[in-house]
């Protein structure tokens, strides 16, 4: 008999330990909840705020794909730039060299006409060898350093040959670059050539092949005054 | 009294272990909520059998465990069912609850109430007595 009641304390304070206890577990996650949020969120909760961010993820990433594409079209732009640049500075280049504004060396010949004690070298000499050297396809020429160009006189002052406004004296040292056997050629033609013409009018003129010709840039300033562009109709 | 005692002591002693454990996270804090109720409809249940006589500690006990594990299972398959049988649960649960409170009130009451008419009663025969002595 006592022991049956003994069972039954036993039974229910075990009964009542375990209520307890679970009543204050759940009264704290209860309590918790506000505090620590996400944490202990329920699931259709968690779902929620998942599927917005989701959204906004989705958002996010349609908006950054734009910007990508943005700074491709940006680069794309930049590269054409670029490649307008590259082909302007090549132009300039070009137009620079075919102006005489820089120096400029190549493959071509050195031709020396000099005075002696016969004949004196004039300036109808260093014209005609001048046309023949641009017959012959010389991209640029010097005498004495001196640049030609397209405004280049060469002419006799007072038994003195001007060459860009400035003294030249002998021996003429003309440079040209240009395809050397085409140039040599064409100075050495047999009879009609130059260095036989001169060479039968008793001048001394001596021809020289050169892989590398270094022909100084024009030093003066050139600027048009009078002529303008025309204008298109 | 011995049972007075039990019961302080264990709500004491379960009270200090339910502050010490950690807390569950909330998504089983609902399956938690569901067992008390169950539990506490089997108190209630208790208390009432005892009031008629006829408390039964096997039944008790069975039906405090079997009734909470019952609980917590059928919530679960309600939200895998997505269906919200736990209100069930509630409602049967508290609805039993009432029950039993309604009838634990009436038993006291009604004893209340019995101890006065028989105070009335035993006052009235005494004078009778009286009465009939002189």
């Amino acid at each position: 008999m006592k022991k049956e009641k003994n069972v039954v304390i036993i039974s229910i304070m075990l009964v009542c330990i375990i209520l307890t206890a679970v009543i204050l577990v759940q009264f704290k996650a209860v309590e918790e909840t506000d505090i620590t949020g996400i944490k202990t969120a329920q699931e259709s909760e968690l779902k929620t705020m998942l599927s917005s961010w989701k959204t906004k993820y989705e958002e996010t990433a349609e908006k950054l794909a734009e910007t990508e594409q943005k700074i491709q079209e940006y680069e794309d732009k930049m590269l054409s730039d670029e490649e307008a640049e590259e082909l302007l500075d090549e132009e300039l280049m070009q137009t620079n060299m075919l102006a005489g504004k820089t120096d400029v060396s190549g493959q071509g010949i050195i031709v020396t006409l000099a005075d002696n004690n016969e004949k004196e070298i004039v300036s109808d000499d260093l014209i005609r060898l001048v046309n023949e050297l641009r017959l012959a396809g010389a991209e640029a020429i010097s005498i004495n350093d001196k640049r030609v160009l397209n405004t280049t006189e060469i002419v006799d002052v007072n038994s003195n040959i001007l060459v860009n406004t400035e003294r030249v004296a002998t021996p003429y040292v003309v440079k040209a670059i240009g395809n050397q056997t085409y140039l040599s050629s064409a100075l050495s033609l047999k009879n009609s050539g130059f260095i036989d013409i001169c060479t039968n009018e008793g001048k001394t003129v001596e021809m020289k092949q050169e892989s590398n010709v270094k022909i100084l840039a024009y030093n003066g300033d050139r600027q048009m005054k009078y002529a303008k562009e025309a204008e298109e109709e | 009294m011995m049972i007075v005692i039990a019961i302080i002591i264990g709500c004491v002693v379960g009270a200090l272990i339910g502050l010490n454990i950690p807390t569950i996270p909330y998504t089983y804090s609902s399956y938690l909520a569901i067992a008390i109720i169950a539990a506490l409809d089997s108190v209630f249940g208790a208390i009432t059998s005892i009031l008629n006589g006829k408390f039964d500690l096997k039944i008790f006990l069975s039906g405090f465990f079997v009734n909470a594990i019952l609980a917590i299972a059928l919530t679960y398959l309600g939200q895998k069912l997505n269906v919200d049988i736990y209100l069930a649960a509630v409602v049967v649960f508290v609805g039993r609850m009432f029950n039993n409170l309604g009838t634990i009130r009436r038993y006291y009451v009604e004893k209340i109430s019995n101890k006065k008419i028989f105070a009335k009663a035993e006052q009235i025969i005494k004078k009778a007595k009286k009465e009939e002595k002189q």
